[in-house]
């Protein structure tokens, strides 16, 4: 094991290396768990976390991690026999297999959680699975297959053909010239297209040898697709393709699709009579693994580059200093227009152009390397799905869509724990027991659907269960027991207002709520983490049908273009991604209503926030107007802020305030706009809150 | 006494590349003004003295807050000295600075009227704050007298002191305790 700081260096980059193997194990389990349950096999998979695994082994083995080391050793064993098909694909297979792979999560962390991890039992276990061999008959016999060519097969491959026959597919047999010059693209070429009809069970030279400058490509493949299908998806005229055909004296004794033949036999030589089970085998059998098995993973370690987030903050910080340079750069250039020789003056117009168009593809190429996609995080979620429906034994039908859709790192990270809330609260209390379900005429498997989407400069996310929703009359009689609300101020409460309750602080730890309405435990939390990122966090609920909670999240938090405006002589910014349009204040056509001061927008109410009021700016000076309505919108809220003057738009980067101010509400940041002056940022979804449910916060102040 | 306050001194945090001038219990303060009174805060803390740049008001900042600065791309918080000492507020003069102060875990901006200059006090030098009574706000460390060794030596050598260093107080003030969040006035 290295030592010293490089030995430390190393031993981080094992740690992240090894996270990341992980968390590609417990992707490859769960597509697997979906096969079974669609009752279909992936051998692929199978093999991606035989890859992992056996990775997994090598390098705790080189950094010193013996329990790492042993565990994954057991469970390579594990899949190698899956992979061979010497064990079945069962749900306990399927059990150990999970186990296993959390067990690892836990052997890297913190070792206070490693106390329940009994290498010892676990490797007990696994043995025994491994002993519940599957018993084997040669269906091989059944079908005309040339022996020449299974006597080259590995043990892989003869086991993905006997799969394949006993499941009915068509084996084919394809062959090929492919010029010798250009063969590594050519074969490349021929696979990715094979790949998408069939399986490739194996290929090699063919047999008769090519001539001169070309060679014969000879295929094994599966596929439940015709013949005439095949040749057509391969567009191939020169290629000879042929179904194996089944042999005519075999077809009548034998039944070759189900598997309870009595009598196993050596897959090998299939014109020999029956000799010993496969079982009883000797353990050790020469397999000859692809090449291929060995580079993959270490192609995938040299491809990408692991950098600390910092770094890119650092990055992104110089990213926004050099704009506003640019910003300073314009303003000399406009100077020089006005003053200096035309020549010279155009010169430095044209710099100033370079440099903003190269300026903005760093800023994209910044951004961009700090975009990661959602199915980072979804994985995640689908792990804990499994694991929370099979504690309370229910049944949960996970779907998922829009996973590619890209956030920043620190989005998805953020987001992570709320999401691991909302999506426990849906299974724990929203998803009914299966018979439950069935008494109500729904399906027995509760279906929670997780999707995301851009929209504009924000993330969408969606997760929407038919469970059994939130009972409002519930909420209000609950809130009002627990002094959240008065009995007038419940009642006054629109049906959606009512949902909100529930991510009132006082409110959501309430027992009571979590064992009657389905939702609530923390949603506080929930609600404070996602605004604290500048989103927005809705929930929509129809009693007896289910629940829809949306996210709406910035994409980025780093650079942003923005809004500048004035309001009694300060500069302010706002993000443009929240802003939905910005108006001339229709000075008459400002209505009083309930108190609040409204205007009608194409045939809607907007409630209108006088920021100087909101933030004690002090009364106007004489003879300005508050000309302009901002119309900001973030979730499903909207809000027109009066301003006096807007001052155009420009990419700003936030930085945050110091400790001593972090917790000032409404505002989230400034900006340094090029000048050395600092511009405060406006957060929005909080001033938003802050405006339109401050009628809440009055009638709990009175209910206290 | 005096051992107690060169603990607590030593805790704070020290600013780099200026290494500690460790000569028998001689600690390093810079002596500012704010309104009628001279203060001083130890060297180690104070990070750089700066001119007054623009200011960006902060609104439902803590009273003491003048608002945000730019010092070299970082927000950094500024506070009026005279609103947290409690005296009466002036306008920003020619000789205003900013002692841009280590306060542990955030640098801040202090606002003082004029910067006077780094006194080196021995422990002789140096009165406890318990002398200004139970009372006296956590923020005082102590009072120095800078020039009182000085003039015992001189004593000691039968020549008469010079009056002004000798009744020239500076009040020690605690970085950590001054700049406590949630201790505004």
């Amino acid at each position: 094991m290295p030592q010293g700081k490089d030995g430390e260096r190393a031993k981080e980059e094992f740690l992240a290396e090894a996270q990341e193997l992980i968390e590609s194990l417990s992707r490859d389990l769960l597509l697997l768990d979906a096969g079974i349950k669609q009752g279909q096999r992936s051998p692929e998979t199978v093999n991606d976390l035989f890859r992992g695994v056996h990775t997994l082994k090598g390098l705790s083995g080189m950094f010193g991690f013996e329990r790492l080391g042993r565990m994954s050793h057991v469970l390579e064993d594990l899949l190698e026999d899956l992979r061979l098909g010497r064990v079945d694909l069962t749900q306990q297979v399927l059990d150990v297999l999970f186990e296993g792979v959390d067990s690892f999560q836990r052997l890297l962390g913190d070792p206070a959680e490693q106390s329940g991890i009994d290498v010892e039992t676990f490797t007990a276990r696994v043995r025994s699975l491994a002993r519940a061999r599957v018993q084997e008959r040669n269906i091989f016999e059944d079908y005309e297959l040339d022996p020449s060519m299974l006597g080259v097969l590995t043990e892989y491959e003869e086991h993905r053909l006997r799969t394949n026959l006993e499941q009915g597919l068509t084996v084919f047999r394809l062959r090929v010239r492919l010029a010798l010059d250009v063969i590594d693209t050519a074969l490349d070429g021929l696979k990715e297209r094979v790949k998408t009809i069939a399986e490739i069970i194996t290929y090699l030279p063919s047999m008769d040898g090519g001539g001169g400058d070309s060679i014969e490509i000879e295929m094994l493949l599966a596929s439940k697709k015709s013949e005439t299908e095949l040749r057509t998806a391969l567009n191939r005229p020169d290629a000879a393709l042929s179904a194996i055909p089944k042999r005519q004296r075999a077809a009548a004794p034998r039944e070759p699709s189900k598997a309870h033949a009595p009598e196993p036999s050596t897959p090998l030589t299939p014109q020999s009579p029956p000799s010993a089970e496969i079982q009883a085998k000797p353990e050790v059998t020469p397999v000859k693994r692809s090449a291929a098995d060995g580079d993959v993973s270490l192609r995938s370690i040299t491809s990408v580059v692991r950098v600390d987030i910092r770094k890119l903050d650092h990055l992104m910080n110089v990213v926004g200093e050099l704009g506003t340079v640019r910003a300073a750069l314009a303003r000399l250039v406009e100077k020089l227009r006005n003053g200096a020789a035309p020549a010279w003056s155009s010169e430095a117009h044209r710099i100033h152009r370079a440099f903003q168009r190269h300026l903005a593809e760093v800023q994209d190429g910044v951004l961009d390397i700090r975009m990661v996609p959602l199915s980072q995080l979804f994985d995640k979620v689908a792990v804990i799905v499994r694991q929370v429906a099979r504690e309370q034994q229910k049944e949960v039908r996970l779907t998922i869509t829009g996973a590619e859709t890209e956030v920043d790192k620190l989005i998805a990270e953020e987001l992570a724990d709320p999401m691991m809330h909302i999506v426990r609260n849906a299974i724990d209390h929203g998803v009914e027991q299966p018979a439950d379900r069935e008494k109500r005429g729904k399906p027995p498997a509760g279906s929670l659907h997780v999707s995301a989407h851009q929209k504009g400069n924000h993330v969408v996310i969606e997760l929407e269960d038919d469970g059994r929703g939130i009972d409002s009359n519930l909420i209000r009689e609950v809130a009002i027991r627990k002094g959240v609300l008065t009995e007038q101020a419940a009642s006054d409460l629109a049906r959606d207002e009512l949902l909100n309750v529930i991510f009132m602080p006082g409110f959501s730890t309430a027992r009571e709520i979590t064992d009657i309405s389905g939702r609530g435990v923390g949603m506080d939390v929930v609600k404070t983490n996602i605004t604290r990122l500048g989103g927005a966090v809705d929930i929509e609920s129809e009693f007896g049908r289910g629940t829809k909670i949306t996210i709406t999240l910035p994409i980025t938090l780093a650079i942003i273009s923005a809004l500048l405006f004035e309001v009694r002589d300060r500069l302010f910014a706002i993000p443009l991604a929240v802003v939905q349009e910005a108006l001339r204040m229709p000075a008459s056509a400002v209505r009083t209503v309930d108190g609040r001061e409204v205007i009608t927008l194409r045939g809607t109410t907007l409630p209108l926030c006088r920021l100087a009021d909101l933030f004690g700016l002090g009364p106007l000076a004489p003879g300005s107007t508050e000309h302009y309505v901002i119309v900001v919108s973030v979730g499903n809220r909207r809000l027109g802020m009066c301003v006096e003057r807007l001052s155009g738009q420009q990419d700003i980067v936030i930085k945050g305030l110091g400790r001593s101010l972090a917790n000032t509400q409404g505002i989230s940041g400034a900006t340094d706009l090029g000048d050395q002056h600092l511009v405060l940022v406006l957060d929005a979804a909080s001033i938003i809150e802050e405006v339109l449910l401050s009628r809440g916060g009055a009638l709990i102040g009175a209910a206290s | 006494m005096t051992n107690q306050l060169a603990a607590r001194a030593q805790a704070l945090p020290s600013s780099d590349g200026r290494a500690p001038v460790e000569e028998a219990g001689i600690r390093e303060f810079l002596a500012f003004v704010v309104a009628t009174e001279t203060y001083a805060l130890p060297l180690s803390c104070v990070r750089e003295i700066m001119r007054v740049p623009s200011v960006t008001p902060v609104p439902r900042a803590p009273r003491e807050v003048l608002g945000i600065i730019s010092v070299r791309g970082q927000v950094t918080t500024l506070i009026d000295l005279r609103q947290k000492l409690n005296v009466e507020l002036a306008p920003v003069s020619s000789r205003t600075r900013i002692l841009l102060v280590d306060q542990g875990d955030e640098i801040l901006g202090l606002l003082c009227d004029r910067v006077k200059q780094v006194h080196r006090l021995s422990e002789t030098e140096v009165e406890l704050a318990s002398v200004l009574g139970a009372d006296a706000s956590s923020y005082v460390m102590g009072i120095g007298r800078p020039g009182q060794r000085k003039a015992e030596l001189q004593q000691g050598g039968g020549k008469p002191a010079s009056g002004s260093n000798v009744t020239d107080i500076l009040i020690l003030l605690d970085p950590i305790a001054l700049l406590k969040r949630g201790t505004h006035a």
